[in-house]
């Protein structure tokens, strides 16, 4: 079995090919920014693209997705390293607290934006409920996804007050 | 016999367990001295190594110990390297809780800084040195003029963060780890549980079953577990369904168990309480004031358990090294008492064992005790090979400790528009001699010198004619421990709703009724502030930033808006005062509008992060209000699919006004605004509603609909 991983083409080893999609993506090939959360598809930690949409890894069988192309954290910097302008939006805001949600938080807003480049706050609401954050970085999330979006007031730049 | 399936058979479960072999009980470590400190800073190779005394678990400990190192030592960030420690790296430090990171590790790491940068300003360049008590105003780190103390330069961690590094327990990565599970009974952890039957010839026919580990420690409570290590996370699962095992469990009960417990009008029907915190001896009557003269407020307030809700779970990684040494990287507030409930239990030296103190992926209390380390240490050792050990939502909700279920009586009466007769009595489950720790017998033993972590907070901070604060401690039949704020969300949750029907009764507004009651100048500053900024008492403008939540339900004819204040004072060092606004539908569906929290901690380090832990404590009080709290059947948590913490939906607008005084010292920010955060929300709902929200979470649709029209 093989699956398109960031770009990669990995292989997966037999003995993993009955594991979920986060499993493999950490455990077997060491991806280990995908988080895992509730490992029940309520909590969001896990996000990742499959084929451009948002999914739970935990509970995605990675059979479901060979052939697919899996986008992860890890994934979204530029080859030289440069940050993605969601992951740059997120440091602005200086959104995360213990940071745990915030892979699958950072996943689920690129997603809304690839498909909705100006959401509204209903849509942003929509996209993004489904990703728990039990330190309360809800209020900077939305900072971080207008910052993004490029409807933050002042989007020039400078850092949270 | 495969060996590799019974690891150590033999050992029966159920019986025959060791006597004498308890926990430690969690020493009360003194906060650090100057004398500790000195090891946390080290000058090497031209710059400095910070070992970060505290576990760093959001509220980036790591950044604001380096600004105050910077600040005493006179260098640039770049520096001081920041390095997370592990048993072997420092002496022994206490958990990272209380929000007493800053509070209590700040000054000494200051004074720690100030010897080091005069040695070597002297020309010293190796050897340890002695640190000085030196006054704490001489100390840079209160100076206006600071250069690094009082902003808000980058984290580290962040970009980690947001990159997805590897930092957490679950991240660490040894070669051929294996990966592990302690089944147990759906139950109680407070009911004797075991397995009594299993198909291990299933579980052994299984893909990527490794072993099945019996061992006695391997044990919760009185729930006696069942290990299982496999290749994969996905064997686990198959291995566990193979097994089917047959438990046994000895009793039950049901949620009605837990009321009864804690139920405060059956205990002050039988008398006094076990504990008084103020007004010790003067017993009030419960009939009221004065003879025929009842009680102006006289309030009930119940706070079910409730889950912390970290996103991540309880995680270790367990391997015993070449040389024989065990080591265990673990998300837990407290490495050191793991390293002690690991020396014991496994009967091992201190220096047999290093605990790698990881990134926590959020702890709240919940990773204050030693369960899933042990477990990892123990398949590790079975297995001989690394170990992954991380709990499913339904061991967390399960076998997991929660936050004590608590009832809440409060009386008061009101003279002359002020404060007359103050009195809360309240009985909850324990929290800082938790039974996650604490055999029966010595939590009884324990109870003599109470639990302070139950009445954190209980004392109103506000003058009275008389006041009396009295409680009792109840072993529950759950697991309960320590949870945000200890007592003091609860505690101040009833507090502030009681006063707020106070300014009613007197016909005062509720900001001023708190200013002129507070019995501390910062407590009327936080709430003065707060006041002003959330525009107090004007309730008719909507929040300019609300969007669309206000303007739905200024559309909705039936949409009553409210607005609500509480204060609170937290550990006696910092204060809060929180303003909500809210607009509940006539359907009952409630809209949070806005939350204004002003917030007085003394001398802030980094103003950024502080703003953080406010948000994340407004947020906090709605979970309190909306979210948290389980259900319980059948003698279990019922571990459901629901997700109980508040959604990016629930949470409006938040505004924080840091209000400071230079020259005072830091105090905690960790848990402060918890002390206002919900009762703001009720008084707020109360204001919109006229329904006093008693029982928590309160469920609007249910609680706050208006009656049907007749048609």
């Amino acid at each position: 079995m093989e699956l398109s991983v960031d770009g990669r083409a990995r292989r997966i080893d037999p003995d993993w090919q009955d594991e979920s999609l986060l499993s493999v993506l950490r455990e077997h090939l060491g991806l280990v920014g995908t988080r895992l959360g509730c490992g029940a598809g309520l909590c969001g930690a896990c996000t990742v693209l499959v084929d451009g949409r948002p999914v739970r890894s935990c509970t995605a069988a990675v059979a479901s997705v060979a052939g697919a192309a899996v986008e992860t954290i890890e994934g979204l910097a530029d080859a030289a390293g440069g940050l993605h302008p969601v992951q740059r939006a997120w440091l602005a805001e200086a959104v995360p607290q213990c940071g745990y949600c915030q892979s699958g938080q950072i996943v689920s807003a690129v997603a809304l934006l690839r498909r909705t480049p100006r959401p509204t706050a209903a849509e942003v609401d929509a996209a993004m409920d489904g990703n728990l954050c039990r330190c309360g970085t809800q209020h900077r999330i939305r900072a971080a996804v207008a910052r993004a979006a490029g409807a933050a007031a002042g989007d020039a730049g400078g850092t949270h007050p | 016999m495969n060996r590799r399936r019974f690891l150590l058979a033999g050992t029966s479960l159920g019986v025959g367990f060791t006597a004498g072999c308890t926990l430690p009980v969690i020493p009360k470590r003194p906060a650090p001295g100057p004398e500790a400190a000195v090891g946390w800073i080290e000058a090497r190779g031209g710059g400095f190594v910070l070992h970060l005394p505290r576990v760093e678990m959001g509220q980036d400990i790591s950044t604001a110990l380096r600004q105050v190192a910077c600040e005493e030592l006179e260098v640039p960030a770049s520096a001081v390297e920041v390095r997370a420690h592990t048993t072997d790296t420092i002496a022994p430090v206490a958990a990272t809780v209380g929000s007493a990171s800053v509070a209590d590790y700040a000054v000494p790491l200051a004074r720690a800084c100030a010897t080091l940068r005069e040695a070597l300003a002297a020309g010293r360049t190796a050897g340890s040195l002695g640190a000085a008590d030196r006054p704490i105003e001489t100390l840079r780190l209160l100076r206006r003029d600071a250069r690094h103390v009082g902003r808000s330069p980058a984290s580290e961690a962040m970009k980690a963060i947001v990159t997805g590094g590897a930092l957490y327990a679950g991240d660490v990565r040894r070669p051929g780890t294996l990966y592990g599970r302690v089944l147990r009974a759906p139950a109680s952890p407070e009911l004797d549980s075991g397995p009594r039957t299993w198909d291990p010839e299933a579980a052994a026919r299984t893909r990527g079953f490794v072993a099945l580990v019996e061992h006695p420690h391997l044990r919760i409570g009185r729930a006696h577990g069942l290990g299982l290590v496999a290749r994969t996370p996905g064997a686990l699962d198959a291995c566990e369904r193979a097994l089917a095992v047959d438990w046994h469990v000895a009793g039950g009960f049901d949620e009605g168990a837990l009321d009864a417990a804690t139920d405060i009008d059956a205990r002050l029907a039988r008398g006094a309480l076990a504990e008084t915190v103020a007004g010790e001896g003067a017993a009030l009557d419960a009939e009221g004031p004065a003879a025929g003269r009842g009680w102006d407020v006289n309030l009930r307030v119940d706070v079910p358990i409730a889950a912390h809700g970290a996103i991540e779970p309880r995680s270790a990684v367990a391997e015993v090294d070449a040389a024989g040494r065990l080591h265990v990287w673990a998300g837990t507030q407290d490495a050191f008492y793991v390293r002690d409930v690991l020396t014991r239990r496994l009967d091992l030296d201190a220096r047999d064992v290093e605990v790698h103190a990881m990134r926590v992926g959020g702890g709240f209390g919940g990773k204050a005790v030693c369960t899933v380390e042990l477990e990892a240490a123990l398949l590790a050792r079975a297995a001989r090979a690394p170990v992954k050990v991380q709990w499913t939502r339904t061991q967390e909700l399960r076998h997991g400790y929660h936050r004590p279920a608590s009832s809440h009586r409060v009386r008061a009466s009101v003279e002359g528009g002020a404060l007359g007769e103050l009195w809360h009595a309240f009985a909850g489950g324990n929290v800082l001699l938790t039974n996650a720790v604490l055999p029966g017998w010595l939590q009884v033993a324990t109870s003599v010198i109470g639990d302070r972590g139950v009445s954190r907070g209980a004392v109103p901070p506000y003058r009275a004619a008389r006041r009396r604060v009295e409680f009792d401690v109840v072993r529950l039949p759950v697991l309960s421990g320590p949870w945000r704020g200890l007592g003091a969300g609860p505690n101040a949750f009833a507090i502030e709703s009681a006063i707020d029907e106070c300014a009613r009764v007197a016909g005062v507004d509720p900001v001023r009724f708190r200013i002129d009651a507070a019995e501390s100048p910062r407590l009327r500053r936080v709430v003065e502030r707060a006041a002003a900024d959330a525009g107090w008492p004007d309730r008719s403008t909507p929040d300019a930033a609300t969007g669309a939540a206000a303007d739905g339900a200024a559309a909705d004819p039936g949409t009553r808006r409210g607005r609500g204040v509480a204060c609170g004072v937290y550990k006696g060092d910092s204060f809060a005062a929180v303003v909500a606004s809210v607009a509940v539908a006539a359907d009952g569906s409630l809209a949070l509008l806005s939350l204004h929290c002003a917030h007085d901690c003394g001398r802030v380090i980094n103003p950024d992060r502080v703003r953080a832990q406010c948000e994340g404590n407004l947020v906090w009080g709605i979970g309190m209000v909306l979210t948290d709290g389980l259900a319980i059947t059948d003698g279990a948590v019922v571990a459901t699919d629901r997700a109980p913490s508040p959604r990016l939906s629930a949470v409006p607008p938040l505004h924080v006004s840091l209000v400071e005084d230079v020259g005072t010292a830091p105090a905690g920010a960790g848990e402060t605004a918890i002390v206002a955060a919900a009762g703001a929300i009720a008084n707020a709902i109360r204001d919109a509603t006229g329904v006093r929200v008693a029982r928590l979470p309160v469920d609007p649709r249910a609680a706050l609909a208006l009656p049907a029209r007749a048609s």
